[in-house]
């Protein structure tokens, strides 16, 4: 794969500009490296390397035990890994579509939710759900949802929702090394999408801590996933017509970094939030009421939310397009916003 | 031979018998607790079934992984789990393995003695358990984990996909199905399309035995000999315990479904009685007392024990 060198303010560091996908294979490769207790079992990961290429190569590093194929059987697959990390080990699984959940939802939100606590803390569940999330381009209702809203209303999961390859890899390492369940939501949108990664093996993203993706003063934008490149670039086309946004990408949604999004607000008065998600009880609607109940007297406008619409998604390319939302959507909904 | 007779199984049976009569006295003190002084929970009792219990998880080593099912108390018991705690998870104290958050039938623990739990929703065990196994393998730490299941949940979904994947790969599970006819109010005769649950064993490329279960012994050799062949890395075993439901689904249960004469009191071949007969009367005796004592004791101190303080809402809900 080809790298190129870039140098980064932030680390220091010599990073290189990978994909995001290679930066989830990188992170899955350097945990599984470092500790003998990390596996995974996924449908497909092992001789095809994913449907989606994420975890090509490990078989033929790691063998066949520690990255192995299963059959159709999402209960399994997280059920599974709950009862491995009861017996000291650390499983990083992946369910093909983040969609399938729902298949494995009693094992989800039951078993790794639960079973610390119901059985008194005596036993910890580190286990890592990857989940390729949200719309890709036709691949229908059931396989392009994202649903981290639902693992953010259920105690008992942390919720990773990386934007940046920098944040996949870095998050990723995190989760694989949180003695909590975490549910890791990847775009597939943004497999292609490359960016600089440290090169370093300790480039580890703490859970909790947003990024602020762009400093402003005249509004606040919470986005996540796919949506904050679009409100990214919705900035740059507001900032010559004098509106200058902030753009943050809160990374975790549980833990949720709600003193940096109050903090932005506090300055800029005003909030929207973007997510790809359907709008009802959306996590756009838990932020607006944090902010509100924090700093309802920072605000000087009503919160905003720009969000999935409240359908199914369309198997259709283009009509699934009109459900998310768009560059332009957040920049006209942004101009209304800041014009209050 | 595990069912050779000499010093050693006459000491085995001694010590399934002391576990098993244990668990009697404790069935009936607790049943006596939920008439007198009502409960806060749903106590789904075991009374019948403990000697296929204790039978079984005789056969584990101390290592080995147990998820039991939600029928009494006999499984945790016999592997080593003290009474105390499990009547303080009974009975919503903080004395209990779950430090106060149970109340009736509860996820009673212990990590130290490998008790790994149970699912609420029945039948959850099945994966988790080939799970656990699978790290077993993956480990190479040389544990066998049994997971314990009703006739009830062998309709689960998640049978087909832990069993399917265990056979598979050879993983090192034993599943005990304690077949006691019923499932709340479904007849196993009328949501089964085989007389036995053991009979779907062939279809995942797995053994399938069927024992009597309220023959204590019966049960520990067909378990003994499932382990070993898991443990010899030959895959998972299903073994089908025939038992009966002595009482409810839970102790309070009318059963106005059952058409078959409601047993009460009696227990048709009797665990306690099958298990007795071996042993001299002195001795039978002097087990029983000693066995009626460690209950009352222990039921009293967890009775006295306090309740959890709120606070336990809010712990253990992150590591």
């Amino acid at each position: 794969m080809t790298t190129t060198p870039v140098t980064t303010g932030t680390t220091g560091a010599t990073d290189r500009v990978i994909g995001y996908s290679r930066a989830i294979n990188e992170a899955l490769a350097e945990e599984m490296r470092r500790d003998e207790r990390v596996w995974m079992m996924g449908q497909d990961i092992g001789r095809l390397g994913g449907v989606f290429g994420l975890t090509r190569g490990l078989q033929e590093e790691f063998g066949p035990m520690r990255v192995r194929d299963t059959a159709i059987n999402e209960t399994f697959i997280v059920g599974g890994a709950a009862g491995a990390a009861l017996a000291g080990t650390i499983p990083v699984v992946e369910l093909q579509f983040a969609d399938f959940l729902f298949t494995a939802a009693d094992e989800i939100f039951h078993k790794l939710a639960k079973w610390r606590y119901m059985h008194g803390g005596q036993f910890t569940l580190p286990v890592v759900v990857r989940l390729p999330s949200g719309v890709v381009g036709g691949a229908g209702a059931e396989h392009s949802q994202s649903l981290e809203t639902i693992a953010m209303h259920v105690p008992g999961l942390k919720v990773a929702v990386p934007a940046t390859p920098s944040d996949a890899k870095g998050l990723l390492k995190a989760a694989i090394r949180d003695p909590d369940p975490v549910l890791f939501f990847e775009h597939k949108g943004l497999y292609r999408v490359k960016g600089p990664v440290p090169e370093s093996d300790e480039h580890v993203v703490p859970f909790g801590s947003a990024r602020v993706a762009r400093a402003g003063n005249d509004l606040t934008v919470v986005a996540t996933g796919l949506m904050v490149d679009r409100a990214l670039a919705a900035a740059e086309q507001l900032a010559p017509q004098g509106i200058d946004v902030e753009v943050i990408d809160p990374r975790t949604l549980v833990p949720l970094d709600i003193d940096t999004i109050v903090a932005s607000v506090e300055r800029t008065h005003r909030l929207m939030v973007v997510h790809e998600a359907s709008r009802t009880a959306g996590f756009g609607a838990e932020i607006a009421t944090q902010v509100q109940e924090r700093a309802f007297f920072s605000l000087d406008a009503p919160v905003w939310r720009v969000c999935g619409t409240d359908t199914p998604l369309p198997q259709d390319p283009e009509l699934e397009q009109a459900c998310i939302p768009s560059t332009d959507e957040i920049v006209a909904a942004a101009r209304a916003l800041a014009a209050i | 031979m595990t069912n050779d007779p000499g010093p050693d199984r006459e000491q085995l049976e001694r010590e399934v018998y002391r576990k098993v009569v244990t668990i009697r006295f404790a069935e009936l003190r607790i049943r006596d607790h939920v008439e007198k002084e009502g409960f806060g929970g749903f106590w789904h009792p075991g009374i019948g079934q403990e000697g296929l219990q204790v039978g079984a998880v005789s056969a584990m080593q101390d290592d080995d992984y147990l998820y039991y099912a939600h029928r009494g108390l006999g499984y945790a018991f016999a592997k080593g789990m003290p009474l105390e705690p499990l009547f303080g998870d009974l009975l919503g104290r903080a004395s209990g393995s779950t430090r106060g958050k149970g109340g009736g039938t509860v996820h009673f623990a212990d990590a130290s003695r490998h008790v790994l739990g149970q699912g609420g929703t029945l039948g959850s065990s099945f994966v988790m358990g080939a799970g656990t196994a699978a790290a077993s393998q993956l480990l190479g730490d040389g544990r066998v984990t049994v997971v314990f299941f009703g006739d009830g949940a062998s309709g689960r979904g998640t049978w087909h996909e832990a069993a399917l994947q265990a056979s598979v790969w050879k993983l090192p599970v034993v599943w005990i199905c304690e077949n006691n006819g019923w499932a709340l109010s479904a007849r196993f005769t009328e949501q089964s399309p085989t007389e036995h649950v053991a009979d779907r064993a062939p279809a995942y490329g797995m053994p399938g035995v069927i024992v009597d279960g309220q023959d204590a012994m019966a049960v520990h050799d067909a378990t003994a000999e499932a382990i070993d062949r898991a443990r010899r890395g030959e895959g998972p075993t299903l073994i089908e315990a025939k038992t009966l439901r002595i009482r409810g689904h839970y102790e309070g249960d009318r059963q106005p479904y059952r058409d078959d004469p409601v047993l009460g009191d009696e227990i048709p071949n009797d665990p306690v009685h099958r298990l007795g007969e071996s042993i001299p009367d002195d001795v039978r005796r002097g087990i029983d007392a000693e066995a009626r004592t460690q209950v009352e004791q222990a039921f009293d101190a967890a009775l006295a024990a306090p309740r959890a303080d709120r606070s336990v809402i809010f712990e253990d809900v992150w590591a």
